[in-house]
């Protein structure tokens, strides 16, 4: 199914487009704080899309990168969906690198694929949630997350996730593409809404675009 | 109230945090297995305690809850436990330290701002323990307790991965039992089994630490040698070929003595799968069998030819 356009006024998606701007800009401050390290996000891309053109959209976004590993959160709240971290696939260890972990529990007996899973798995879940969270109290509202899971790209768990979108939905996909300084290594987040929340949503950029005038 | 009796009764230890990280709730559950009572922790910095937390990872945690109202989730995988509690399963697992699957999260005021973080905390021991199982069993072979097949063609691909990323040099011998089809004919596939059990036994006593035996399959296993070249490898041969030559197998009122005939090879910089050097292994053994048995063969497979000193060593 095409995606239902009319869902949003022109007026509301420029407020969409403001909101992200000014939430990754905010998420971008704090990630530097909170990771100690510098993470450019680039200007959020806002689509409206039926449901079902998304996996056409995950894969054509994926191929950007020779082999990946996405990080999927869902959130739910008012304000509901999922998260997705985009990383490439073996920018685990230069990942941890940057970040100087230490661990004294930790690793050995930890297979190294595993270990690099979990390392991208709690970067992911900082990630989405900066961006989740800044969305979310531009809002004015919170929400909670599920544990992040990863999903290996061509593994049947992956085809899986493409398949467990319901085409009659429209979602909005917003994509920013984000870049840690130190080691150039580059991969995307992309916060997809559930169609239940749009209509909130709708209320929720009203309000916000009232406190303005 | 009933909030207050669940909070304490919870099978879950769960401790609120405030923004200075100064502990300001500590449920029964924390007080039974850090054997701190609330009273004495309350008040205080949570680091005063366990000074082991302020870490990095902790500290980004921490922010990431206060600064977005995120939820971080501590694997066990990676972390094994932020508070080092004693197991109480530690007479049935090889946990000492209780394992733990540990959730943060912000709590806000009535005007959505956050002021605290919570920590919950679950005992996850036995399901580590299990998970431990089932990777033993997935990577051990049941009948000798070796490492298996599986994992032997994992390793050597990260081996080989090593060897190009860093030039560490590695070699694997193959080892075959000779005639073992007799040993099961003439004394049963009891006596074979007790011969393939004490034959690894044997070989795993020999090995450095580092070293990896696996079985490769029916009456063949492979020595995995990190750090080895070939000559060292071919000397190693040498002492496990004549450690199973000597050997007496008994079995019941049986007295038994085999040899085995064992290929060498190491890892050459144009080879790019594990099985390219197992083929090179394998071609030794071959020839090895066909010299005459309880011999050794090495070589390396990009010179293509025959290493001194390789030839007859013993008789069967």
């Amino acid at each position: 199914m095409n995606p239902d356009k009319s869902l949003f006024s022109e007026e509301q998606k420029d407020i969409l487009q403001e909101i992200m701007n000014i939430a990754f800009g905010n998420a971008t401050a704090d990630l530097a704080d909170v990771i100690d390290v510098y993470v450019e996000l680039s200007v959020p891309d806002i689509e409206l899309l039926g449901a079902g053109e998304l996996p056409g959209y995950i894969v054509k976004n994926l191929q950007t990168y020779s082999q990946t590993v996405i990080i999927n959160q869902r959130f739910l709240g008012d304000f509901k969906g999922s998260g997705f971290f985009v990383f490439p696939n073996g920018a685990g260890h230069d990942l941890a690198a940057i970040l100087e972990d230490s661990n004294p529990q930790c690793c050995e007996a930890i297979p190294a694929v595993s270990l690099e899973k979990e390392i991208i798995m709690e970067i992911g879940n900082i990630l989405i949630g900066a961006c989740v969270g800044k969305i979310s109290e531009l809002l004015n509202t919170s929400v909670i997350y599920s544990p992040p899971q990863a999903i290996y790209e061509k593994s049947v768990e992956f085809n899986r996730f493409l398949k467990s979108f319901d085409p009659a939905n429209t979602v909005i996909a917003m994509k920013t593409v984000f870049r840690f300084q130190q080691k150039d290594i580059k991969g995307f987040i992309l916060v997809i809404t559930d169609y239940e929340s749009i209509e909130w949503l709708k209320d929720a950029l009203d309000k916000f675009m009232e406190s303005y005038q | 109230m009933i909030c207050t009796q669940i909070f304490e009764m919870i099978n879950m230890g769960i401790v609120v945090l405030d923004k200075e990280l100064m502990v300001t709730k500590w449920n029964r559950w924390m007080e039974t297995h850090s054997e701190i009572r609330a009273e004495q922790i309350i008040g205080h910095s949570i680091f005063e305690f366990y000074p082991q937390l302020k870490t990095k990872w902790f500290n980004r945690s921490c922010k990431s809850v206060l600064k977005f109202g995120n939820f971080s989730f501590f694997s066990q995988k990676l972390h094994k436990y932020v508070f080092p509690f004693k197991s109480v399963y530690s007479a049935c697992t090889n946990f000492d330290t209780m394992q733990q699957s540990v959730t943060m999260g912000p709590l806000r005021d009535e005007n959505k701002q956050i002021q605290y973080l919570y920590i919950m905390v679950q005992d996850v021991t036995e399901v580590a323990a299990y998970e431990q199982k089932l990777l033993e069993m997935n990577i051990r072979d049941p009948l000798t307790g070796v490492l298996n097949r599986r994992f032997m063609f994992c390793r050597l691909k990260e081996e080989i991965e090593r060897f190009k990323r860093y030039g560490r040099s590695f070699s694997v011998i193959i080892q075959d039992i000779d005639f073992f089809k007799s040993i099961n004919d003439t004394y049963g596939h009891i006596c074979g089994d007790f011969v393939l059990k004490k034959f690894a036994q044997l070989n795993m006593e020999r090995l450095r630490s580092i070293d990896l035996y696996t079985r490769y399959g029916g009456e063949e296993f492979c020595c995995i040698l990190p750090e080895t070249d070939l000559q060292s490898a071919q000397k190693l041969a040498e002492n496990l070929r004549r450690i199973i030559e000597e050997y007496v197998f008994v079995f019941e009122t049986s007295e038994l003595r085999i040899s085995m005939s064992q290929g060498v090879a190491e890892v050459t910089p144009d080879m790019t799968t594990a099985e390219e050097l197992l083929k090179c292994a394998d071609e030794c053994l071959y020839q090895a069998k066909k010299n005459g048995r309880n011999k050794i063969v090495a070589k390396s497979c990009q010179r293509e030819k025959l290493l001194p000193g390789q030839q007859n060593r013993g008789k069967i």
